[in-house]
């Protein structure tokens, strides 16, 4: 360190300099933590499909493992044998092992993927601080729309603006192609793919006891019913109906019903039970249980953030024709979406210069002119420098000299 | 936040998942080992096969495998995983929040208006592939959107970017009243960056002539730029060393092209700043308070839904600070127009209402609650924010 850089020459060189950097205000600290707090779900669903990941791989070795096991066991308890058989025996189970080595390297590459997305996103989460806050909710925005996007199935933008923004890791794309698929698949009225979902999931889906799978096999038997196959009803019902009814007797009956009836029956409580929109109530179901399932919000993220920012934001002012072009609420479409939400409380004053837009405190103490019109101190002197201490009203177009104004004091 | 516990709690997932999985497969090989040791066994008792010495080798086998029991094995090392892959959830919960929407209002958010704000918003920063794609994708086509008159604002300043200001002055004098009553000086400031760039790189002359045309005009107004650029005259060529270098600096390019978006987004209708981004962010900073206001009324068994007005104030930064509320220091009611700030002769303000209590309808003086000075309703007058 230069000498001369300091203030006093006599001073000992061993105090440390005072740090110069100034740290963020604390309440800003604070309020980014309790931000960051809000992220549950950035953190959640790729560790729950992380460790689905892990579940499936483990069942797949468990089961080939068994399986080899009782071929060496069936082996030595059979005494009809020949050797070349039971060489050959042996040699498939060898190869069969072989192959499960092949599935686990595979099944590890995807954990170990995973594992990096799980990395990446606490990673992330520990970037944001004070200083680049505002990119870093940018960011955030992005990561918003595409939860959206996904959630709403505009599957091709949100691969776009994950791709163009290259945040692919910060964003569940290959989490909602699974859901893709059984979405796909209801809107095209089939079952299966559903079905199939909800045996990958059997055991946290009775945890949580949900309905789905009910309500899918209602939806099977109420389609044969309209294909007026009244057997193959009774025995898919007697099949895959019965289990339930010790929890959905009355659902059960009523569908029951339908067999009496027909798909064209005018009775309001059978006849929406053939309506096409059960299907799209299906696919609600479906993303609910989805959502559940992988520890998201229900609604999007975008619509929970929106409604916080609006309702935080609305004032009876933000309706006014005078709005303010900066407030997202001198819009017509937000206003629409913020008509059903409270409007935010003051507990103090808060004004803002008409003129310059800036917040009048006591830096910055708000003016009276003598028509009762109030600007900061700020805007005045600089019209009074530039018009030769003449102040002039811009909203009424009153003139006065700058010594004829005096300061209001609001507590 | 505690993110090193959770990163901590993270990694050892992470290496009980690789215990486990380096378990499954040393049980892997040791079974597969021992299958083809027997197959060797087999092989060189080939020629004089008796089915006794099959049957002991393949009972030896089993036996051997048994001792293996390569299932308990896997089931050891998967108890531990699935400890660990249990607590870090439960961890998650604990640190975060872990459910955000408690406060949701549950209206129909049309998605419509909603795809409409989303596009725009691309629009606006210019990402036009992205908004035309979530409008088809979402069959918006009916949105009002803003897409052309976004588009010619980036062809203006992608021009503008490679130092042709043709497009912008195109569009400034086409605009001209109007950029005048917003109190622009864009126009100037246009002009004196193609004069600066006609003197740098091309004749005395035709700089010379520029100036005549199009700087004249401002002379009136703008009586100490306009010298200013007419003394670089006398400098050109050794511009960089004159007192006027500072006019090349490329900040006045920059400068222009931030008043250029602000003025076309003002005459738009719109702000220079997505009103999307800006809802959204007020959003990061107030949700957390309304989930605490949720949580509170929640256990007072208040209702969430309902509400016409928050119960209490969600602070949010001054640039989310877009009108002048005023409440009154004493009922602590917002300034509205049936009840307005007035302004006591002391230079104190309080709302009508609490001046009419305090001076019993105006039929006595009375004292300002914060200061000895007495008032009455006659000297107070009205405020204008």
């Amino acid at each position: 360190m230069e000498m001369n850089s300091l203030p006093n020459g006599n001073s000992t060189p061993s105090t440390p300099p005072v740090p110069t950097t100034t740290s963020p205000p604390s309440s800003k600290v604070g309020q980014l933590a309790e931000s960051l707090r809000l992220e549950h779900q950035f953190l959640r669903v790729p560790f729950e499909h992380y460790k689905k990941t892990i579940r499936a791989n483990h069942r797949v070795v468990e089961k080939e493992m068994s399986s080899v096991i009782s071929g060496v066991s069936d082996a030595a308890d059979r005494d009809d044998l020949s050797s070349d058989e039971a060489v050959n025996h042996l040699n498939s189970l060898v190869s069969r092992l072989q192959g499960l080595k092949r599935k686990l390297e595979e099944g590890s590459r995807v954990e170990h993927l995973q594992a990096q997305r799980c990395r990446a996103r606490l990673d992330h989460l520990e970037s944001a601080d004070a200083e680049n806050l505002s990119e870093w909710n940018n960011m955030r925005l992005k990561r918003i729309l595409v939860d959206y996007m996904l959630r709403m199935s505009y599957y091709d933008t949100a691969v776009k603006l994950a791709e163009s923004s290259n945040i692919q890791d910060l964003v569940d794309i290959d989490v909602f192609q699974e859901a893709k698929k059984v979405i796909d698949a209801l809107q095209n009225k089939e079952v299966a793919p559903a079905l199939a979902w909800c045996a990958d999931n059997k055991s946290r889906l009775k945890k949580s006891r949900s309905k789905f799978e009910f309500q899918l096999r209602l939806q099977e038997f109420v389609e044969l019913v309209r294909a007026e196959n009244n057997l193959r009803a009774i025995t898919y019902a007697r099949k895959y109906l019965a289990p339930w009814g010790s929890t959905h007797m009355k659902e059960l009956q009523r569908v029951f019903v339908t067999l009496a009836y027909k798909s064209t029956t005018e009775c309001a409580t059978y006849k929406v039970l053939f309506e096409p929109t059960q299907w799209d109530h299906l696919v609600d179901l479906f993303k609910q249980e989805f959502c559940k399932l992988y520890g998201m919000t229900l609604e999007p993220l975008l619509n929970i953030y929106l409604q916080a920012g609006l309702s935080a934001l609305k004032t009876p002012y933000c309706y006014e024709d005078d709005c303010t072009k900066e407030d997202p609420l001198s819009q017509e479409s937000f206003r629409k979406l913020a008509l059903p939400l409270p409007y935010s409380k003051q507990h103090h004053s808060k004004l803002v210069c008409y003129i310059t837009k800036e917040l009048m405190d006591t830096e910055n103490p708000p003016q009276v002119l003598p028509n009762g019109y109030v600007y900061s101190t700020k805007a005045l002197e600089e019209m009074a420098k530039k018009n030769d201490g003449k102040i002039t009203c811009p909203r009424t177009g009153f003139v006065c000299n700058y010594k004829d104004l005096v300061k209001a004091y609001i507590s | 936040m505690e993110l090193n516990t959770i990163k901590d709690a993270f990694d050892r997932v992470v290496k009980k998942q690789k215990l486990s999985s380096s378990k499954s497969h040393e049980v892997i090989d040791h079974v597969g080992q021992e299958i083809e040791q027997a197959l060797a066994k087999f092989l060189s008792t080939h020629d004089s096969t008796s089915s006794i010495d099959q049957k002991s080798i393949l009972a030896e086998l089993k036996l051997k495998l048994n001792a293996i029991s390569p299932v308990q094995q896997f089931e050891g090392s998967q108890k531990e995983l699935n400890q660990n892959l249990s607590k870090y959830p439960k961890l998650l919960e604990r640190s975060f929040n872990p459910d955000i929407s408690k406060a949701y209002r549950n209206v129909d958010f049309d998605f419509h208006i909603v795809n409409q704000i989303i596009a725009n918003h691309f629009y606006q920063q210019g990402l036009f592939d992205l908004g035309d794609s979530i409008i088809y994708e979402a069959g918006e086509h009916e949105a009002t959107v803003l897409k052309s008159q976004f588009l010619e604002m980036y062809q203006i300043l992608e021009s503008m970017r490679v130092k042709n200001l043709e497009p912008a002055l195109n569009w400034v004098s086409a605009n001209r009243e109007k950029l005048k009553q917003n109190g622009s000086h864009l126009e100037l400031k246009l002009h004196s960056l193609q004069y600066m760039e006609i003197l740098q790189n091309g004749t005395q002359a035709d700089a010379l002539n520029y100036a005549k045309t199009y700087l004249a005009p401002f002379a009136f107004l703008y009586k100490e730029e306009i010298m200013k650029l007419m003394g670089c005259l006398a400098f050109r060529g050794r511009l960089a060393s004159s007192p006027y270098s500072e006019l090349m600096s490329p900040t006045h390019w920059e400068k222009s092209t931030d008043e250029l978006i602000q003025q076309f987004c003002r005459l738009l209708g719109q702000s220079c700043k997505s009103p999307l981004s800006v809802a959204i962010t007020a959003g990061f900073e107030g949700l957390p308070t309304l989930l605490k206001l949720a949580n509170v009324m929640a256990a007072k068994k208040q209702e969430w839904q309902a509400m016409k007005q928050l119960p209490v104030p969600v602070e949010l930064s001054k640039e989310y600070q877009f009108h002048s509320i005023f409440v009154c220091p004493v009922s602590r009611d917002q300034g509205s127009e049936e009840n307005p700030p007035m302004l006591m002769p002391c230079l104190h303000v309080l709302c009508k209402q609490s001046i009419m209590k305090l001076s019993k309808s105006s039929t006595r003086t009375f004292k300002c609650p914060y200061c000895p000075a007495e008032a009455s309703v006659a000297q107070c007058r009205q405020l204008y924010f």
